[in-house]
């Protein structure tokens, strides 16, 4: 499959708001979205690598990536008015039910590829989303960190709002 | 789009020193019991974006008050009323207007795009900006200068 390229003119930078993460999970059987990075000034996919190098008797390394573990911090994540997915963690916590903190499918679209109507982007299932700690000084803080499961699907989706259709590149899952 | 300045003034004839006294717009009229109301700064970025696309932004305006002044000492008698103590009083109330208003979260309607997250004052009392004295009687102005801080969202791409 041929490498898809970006759709900047040369030398444009990649505008930050291009990077969308969405939390997806079901609310009885209604399936419910949000955006991630609300009222966040910064937040980056850590791919946290394993990695092992071992080098032979003629001084040449060799590099093995064993695995990663991406994982993506929202800090602040602001207690805020309308946020589903803030409701939501909060119930969780204050029932401090954990085991339904990892059945989240958490979508990484990347608007800088693709274009409008097929944007690409890769689905990841089974993911966690965890609450960090609660408080802070003016505002209510509750500072999230999104661990990805790996088990990806790529695909794009057709729009860039809460009720996108994401259509899968393949039947089959790339990761996990 | 919505004329922010006009948003401002809608909002700000809603209170009574306001509404009770001219108001002009980036003009000066140095008369008594006037109200001046002097933009700032428009849109000005904080340089705070979001990951989402939204932007932090504020709109600053400052509101110049004059008030004939008495030119004498205040009467060494408790509770005698000088006339600087209450005009000062009176242009204090504008702020605690404004404190109450962000207590209520009653804010101008800045439009579907732009969601204000605070008013607020730069001061908890009128600065005293100084004295004519070549009028009779003289004019004090006071000043009082109020931010609004808002979310941007027209340049998100996710709807």
């Amino acid at each position: 499959m041929a490498v898809s390229q970006f759709n900047l003119t040369a030398g444009q930078r990649a505008e930050r708001k291009l990077l969308i993460t969405v939390a997806e999970w079901m609310e009885g059987s209604q399936q419910t979205r949000e955006i991630l990075g609300t009222r966040t000034e910064d937040s980056s996919i850590e791919y946290n690598p394993d990695i092992e190098t071992t080098t032979d008797i003629l001084g040449i390394n060799y590099t093995d990536l064993n695995r990663t573990q991406p994982q993506q911090d929202f800090d602040p994540y602001l207690i805020l008015g309308g946020s589903k997915l803030g409701a939501k963690l909060n119930d969780i916590r204050r029932r401090n039910a954990l085991s339904e903190l990892n059945q989240f499918t958490v979508y990484v679209i990347t608007a800088f590829v693709g274009t409008a109507g097929a944007y690409e982007a890769e689905k990841h299932t089974d993911c966690s989303i965890i609450y960090n700690s609660i408080g802070g000084d003016s505002n209510v803080n509750f500072p999230i960190s999104v661990y990805y499961s790996n088990k990806i699907t790529t695909g794009t989706v057709d729009k860039l709002s809460d009720d996108f259709t994401f259509t899968a590149d393949t039947s089959t899952v790339v990761g996990g | 789009m919505v004329d922010k300045n006009q948003a401002v003034i809608d909002y700000l004839i809603t209170c009574p020193q306001i509404l009770n006294s001219p108001l002009y717009f980036n003009f000066i009229n140095a008369k008594n019991d006037t109200n001046q109301f002097l933009t700032s700064s428009r849109d000005a970025y904080t340089n705070i974006k979001y990951v989402d696309g939204s932007v932090l932004k504020v709109y600053t305006f400052t509101i110049i008050t004059f008030k004939s002044a008495a030119d004498i000492a205040v009467p060494k008698l408790i509770g005698y009323e000088n006339e600087n103590v209450s005009d000062m009083a009176t242009i204090q109330s504008l702020i605690d207007w404004i404190h109450e208003q962000e207590e209520l979260r009653n804010y101008p309607n800045f439009g579907e795009q732009c969601e204000i997250d605070e008013i607020l004052t730069t001061s908890d009392s009128p600065n005293f900006d100084g004295i004519d004295e070549q009028v009779s009687p003289p004019l004090a102005v006071y000043s009082v200068s109020i931010q609004i801080k808002y979310i941007d969202r027209s340049k998100m791409i996710w709807r």
